[in-house]
C-alpha cells in the first residue's frame, strides 16, 4: 500500500448513484469484453447456428420437393431458423452469465450499487443485442456463401434481424427470470429446454400445411411460428406487412411477458 | 449515529436477533465463528437481505425503506472479494465509479488514487484472475472506497490471507478510521478484533452475547486462566482439585482450565494440590484474560479451535 497520508479519503455526503443509461452501458461493456477475453464461451454459440443451417439444408435438401414448398433452396428455409435459434441462445447466454455472477457474488456488487434496478437488466440486454447481431451476421454471410438468396432484397435482412433480436430479447428475459429465481445452475436446463422447445414446436422443420396431428395444432398457435414467418419471409418471397405483423405482435407480447418475469425475479431477489 | 441495529431475521435454521449501535468514527468488530450470523447481519445492513422484523438504520437511513440512500453512503467489501477475473483492476474501478455516479472527468483520477493507495498501480492493467488473494482483497477495498463512503463494511477482510497481507490490510483499515471512516467488520480472528476494534460485539447463534471495548470485556473476565494438562485417567480428579481454586473455564480439548482468582501467586499451590491428589501436571500455562476467555465465558466454548 502507499505511504500513509499520500491520499487522504475525504468523505462525500452521499454518492450520486449511477444513471440507467450510464450504468447499463458500463454493465453491457463488461459483457462484451467477455466475448474478446473468453472467446471459447462465445465461439460455440456462433458456430452452432452456422453448423445447423449448413447441416440441415444439406441433410434435408429433398424437402424442397414437397408440393407447394415455398422455396427451391433448402438453405433458404433453414438459414432463418438457424439464425433465430442462434439468436435465442445468445439471449439465454445472459442467464448463464448471471448465474455465474450470482454464484461468485459479483451480482451482489451490482445489487449493492445505488443504481436503478432497471440498469441491471438493460445492461445485459444491450450486450445480448450486440452478440446477437454478430451471430446473425455470421449465419447470414455463411448462408449466402452456401447458396442462400435474399428474395426479399435488403428488407430480408431487416426482418431477419427483427426476428433474431426479438427472440434474443425474449430468451434473455426468460433466462434472467429463471436465474434470479433459482440462483444456481439448476436453471440452466430449463433456460435451454424452454427456448428450444418453443422454437422447435413451430413450423421450424416443415411448412404448416404439411404438418399433421398435435405438432400441427401446437405449431399453429405457437407465437414463435409467427416470429419465424417474420424472419423467413425475405428468404421465401417478398417482405410484406401480412407476413410481418403477426411476428411483431408476438415479439412485443412475449418480450413484455419475459421481461415481467425477469423484473419480478429481480424484485424477489431483493426482497 | 452511524448505525443503529435492532433487527431480526429467520433464514433457514438461523434465527438472528441483533441489537447494536455504532457511533461515527468507531471501528466495531462482530466476532464469532462461522455460522454465527455475522455475514447475514452484514448482508441485512448492506441492503442485500431484508430483516423480517425490527429496524436498522445506516448513516441515518432505514435499510428496508431507504435502501438506495443506504447504498449511496456505504462501502462494502464482502467475504469472497467477488471480482470478475476477466476484467482488469482499472476496468473494475471504472465500472464501480460508473455505478456510483462518479463524474466521468473524475473517474480516472479517483481510480489512480485508489490504485496507488492500495499498492496496485503496477498491476492495474492486469486481469484480476492473475492477482493473488491479498491483491484481490486490496482491490476489493479500493472498489468499496470509490465514492468516499462514510461507513465501511468489511466482511472477514483477512480470512485466507497470509500474515503479511493481513497486517497490511489492518494498517489500511486503521488509516481509513483515522480519516474518519466508521468501520463495521466481521471476523473470526480474536487478534484481528483485539487489534482493530474500538468495540467488540461477540455474536453466537445469531445473538450478540457480549459487547464492549476489548479492555472492558477482558476486565469483566477478571482472573487469569490457568490451563493444565494431566494424564487422561486423572482428568476427573484434576477437575475436582481445580474447582477449589476458582471457576472452571472452557479450554481446548485435552486440557482443563480454571479462572485463578489468586493469580500467579497460587500457581504453586495448584500444582502441589494436584500432585497430592495423584494427578501430576504434564503441562501448564497461565494466560491473562483474552478475548477468547471473554468469548468462552459468554458462549461456553472457545473460538480458537471451534472448527471455524
Amino acid at each position: 500500500m502507499s505511504t500513509p497520508g499520500t491520499h487522504v479519503l475525504s468523505h462525500a455526503d452521499q454518492a450520486p448513484g449511477g444513471t440507467v443509461l450510464r450504468s447499463s452501458r458500463g454493465i453491457a461493456l463488461r459483457g462484451l469484453r467477455a466475448i474478446v477475453r473468453l472467446p471459447s464461451a462465445f465461439f460455440p454459440a456462433m458456430m452452432m447456428p452456422i453448423f445447423q443451417a449448413i447441416a440441415f439444408s444439406g441433410t434435408f435438401f429433398a424437402i424442397t420437393k414437397i408440393p407447394g414448398f415455398p422455396t427451391d433452396r433448402s438453405i433458404n428455409w433453414f438459414l432463418p431458423l438457424a439464425a433465430v435459434m442462434g439468436s435465442g441462445f445468445s439471449g439465454v447466454g445472459v442467464g448463464f452469465t448471471t448465474i455465474r455472477d450470482l454464484e461468485s457474488g459479483f451480482f451482489d456488487r451490482l445489487r449493492m450499487a445505488p443504481v436503478p434496478r432497471t440498469a441491471l437488466v438493460i445492461g445485459p440486454l444491450l450486450a445480448v443485442w450486440v452478440r446477437t447481431l454478430l451471430v446473425l451476421a455470421a449465419v447470414t454471410v455463411v448462408g449466402v456463401l452456401f447458396g442462400a438468396r435474399l428474395t426479399g432484397g435488403p428488407m430480408a435482412l431487416l426482418t431477419l434481424a427483427a426476428a433474431g433480436l426479438g427472440t434474443a430479447t425474449i430468451g434473455a428475459g426468460w433466462s434472467l427470470g429463471l436465474a434470479y429465481r433459482f440462483r444456481d445452475m439448476r436453471a440452466a436446463a430449463l433456460m435451454q429446454l424452454g427456448l428450444f422447445n418453443a422454437i422447435f414446436l413451430t413450423n421450424a422443420q416443415a411448412p404448416l400445411n404439411v404438418m399433421t396431428g398435435w405438432l400441427h395444432a401446437v405449431a399453429k398457435v405457437n407465437p414463435f411460428t409467427n416470429i419465424l414467418r417474420l424472419g423467413r419471409q425475405g428468404f421465401l418471397g417478398d417482405v410484406t406487412w401480412d407476413g410481418s405483423w403477426g411476428g411483431l405482435v408476438a415479439i412485443a407480447v412475449l418480450t413484455a411477458l419475459a421481461w415481467l418475469f425477469a423484473q419480478t425475479g429481480l424484485r424477489r431477489l431483493d426482497a | 449515529m452511524s448505525l443503529h441495529v435492532d433487527i431480526s431475521l429467520r433464514l433457514g435454521t438461523l434465527d438472528i436477533e441483533a441489537t447494536l449501535d455504532v457511533q461515527p468514527g468507531e471501528v466495531v468488530a462482530l466476532l464469532g465463528p462461522n455460522g454465527a450470523g455475522k455475514s447475514t447481519t452484514v448482508r441485512m445492513l448492506t441492503t442485500l437481505l431484508r430483516p423480517t422484523a425490527g429496524r436498522a438504520t445506516v448513516a441515518g437511513f432505514d435499510v428496508a425503506t431507504q435502501a438506495n440512500d443506504v447504498r449511496r453512503s456505504i462501502g462494502v467489501a464482502l467475504q469472497d472479494a467477488a471480482i470478475d477475473p476477466l476484467m482488469t483492476g482499472r476496468e473494475l474501478l471504472d465500472l464501480q465509479a460508473v455505478l456510483y455516479g462518479i463524474a466521468p472527468s473524475a473517474v480516472r483520477t479517483r481510480g489512480d488514487e485508489l490504485l496507488e493507495r492500495v499498492g496496485l498501480t503496477a498491476a492495474a492493467d492486469r486481469r484480476v484472475g492473475t492477482y493473488s488473494g491479498g491483491m484481490r482483497r486490496r482491490l476489493d477495498l479500493a472498489l468499496s472506497l470509490i465514492h468516499q463512503p462514510t461507513v465501511l463494511f468489511l466482511d472477514e477482510p483477512t480470512t485466507g490471507l497470509d500474515p503479511m497481507s493481513r497486517i497490511t490490510l489492518w494498517e489500511e483499515v486503521r488509516r481509513l478510521n483515522r480519516e474518519g471512516t466508521t468501520v463495521l467488520l466481521t471476523t473470526q480472528y480474536l487478534e484481528e478484533a483485539d487489534q482493530l476494534a474500538d468495540r467488540v460485539a461477540i455474536i453466537d447463534h445469531g445473538r450478540i452475547v457480549r459487547e464492549g471495548t476489548p479492555t472492558a470485556l477482558k476486565a469483566e473476565v477478571g482472573a487469569p486462566t490457568l490451563q493444565v494438562s494431566v494424564a487422561a485417567d486423572h482428568v476427573e480428579t484434576a477437575r475436582d482439585v481445580l474447582a477449589r481454586f476458582g471457576e472452571l473455564r472452557p479450554t481446548p480439548e485435552g486440557t482443563l482450565g480454571v479462572g485463578l482468582s489468586g493469580g500467579a501467586t497460587v500457581v504453586t499451590d495448584v500444582v502441589r494440590a494436584l500432585d497430592d491428589a495423584g494427578a501430576p501436571v504434564h503441562h501448564l500455562e497461565l494466560n491473562e484474560p483474552s478475548l477468547d476467555d471473554v468469548f468462552a465465558e459468554a458462549t461456553g466454548y472457545r473460538l480458537e479451535g471451534a472448527g471455524s
